[in-house]
């Protein structure tokens, strides 16, 4: 199954989830797109002006182009999801998703989604990261079952 | 940026803080694989850029070394690119304080994979007033 993740270059999660023998869809996989085409030439840049027109889908003109942007690059990620794991209150500034409006919009859109859904808080203890370890485990396996039985 | 270079796909090695394996054993592994592959040593283990198959069945015997400690995940640049190496921009790589961040659980991750255990998934569910009544009752005795 397709899984997105949320924050969308979490090491922890992408592992987990291709541990299990699903697909995690993650951030990385949009970015290379874009920083390895051989249309765009125009480094540091690998956003171009059609991004924020893109994000349109997404969200409305007056929204910022920032988080226009951004969720032209999240939002194919949330149309092919599968299921969803979220891990709310990340460091801020957790690699390149510092945008909380972003953040709150693309949270938003994988809850309207109504696809499996498992919310987490980022663990900060060892007993922490071992409930959350286990819950992501057992909502995967839980997939796995659900996949089994509609064949 | 070639076509060729488009249809590669970068992933990165991570070794945890337990494992049982070296990063520059984990290199001598990679390269003992014999895949058309580009490796790179890296401080936290390694990136290897390559044909998609390729790099997947890289990773998979790569995890298979040291498989609760080993964690693998993708990269959008590849290896060396001018836009994110550290040697021609200086400073630390977009994506390393992320990295590091998560490198202080993955300690505790290994451990969860290693002993895993049973967990409900159900949040729990507030009781009713009725029940908390008797309870309060049973309390005031």
């Amino acid at each position: 199954m397709k899984i997105a993740i949320f924050p969308p270059n979490s090491l922890i999660l992408a592992d987990l989830v291709e541990r299990r023998g699903h697909e995690a869809l993650v951030l990385q996989k949009e970015i290379r797109k874009r920083v390895t085409d051989v249309e765009i030439d125009s480094p540091p840049l690998n956003i171009t002006a059609e991004e924020p027109i893109k994000g349109l889908k997404y969200a409305a003109i007056e929204v910022p182009s920032g988080v226009r942007g951004r969720m032209a690059i999240f939002g194919p990620l949330i149309d092919a999801a599968e299921a969803a794991i979220i891990m709310e209150d990340a460091p801020f500034g957790f690699g390149c998703i510092g945008c909380a409006r972003t953040n709150e919009l693309s949270m938003f859109c994988l809850r309207k989604r109504g696809i499996p859904l498992l919310e987490l808080h980022y663990p900060t203890t060892r007993e922490e990261t071992m409930e959350v370890v286990n819950k992501i485990n057992t909502f995967l396996d839980g997939l796995n079952k659900e996949g089994e039985s509609n064949g | 940026m070639s076509l060729e270079e488009s249809s590669k796909v970068t992933r990165m090695i991570i070794l945890g803080p337990a494992a049982n394996i070296s990063q520059p054993e984990l290199i001598r592994k990679l390269h003992m694989m014999e895949l058309p592959l580009t490796i790179k040593s890296t401080c936290y283990g390694a990136v290897v850029n390559g044909e998609e198959s390729v790099v997947n069945k890289a990773v998979e015997q790569a995890r298979n070394l040291d498989y609760c400690n080993i964690f693998t995940k993708d990269r959008g640049f590849p290896p060396g690119d001018p836009r994110r190496c550290r040697a021609k921009r200086g400073g630390a790589r977009e994506g390393f304080h992320q990295l590091e961040k998560e490198f202080e659980l993955l300690g505790f991750v290994s451990e969860a994979l290693e002993h895993p255990k049973k967990v409900s998934l159900k949040k729990p569910t507030k009781i009713s007033v009725d029940t908390f009544k008797e309870i309060a009752k049973e309390c005031e005795k």
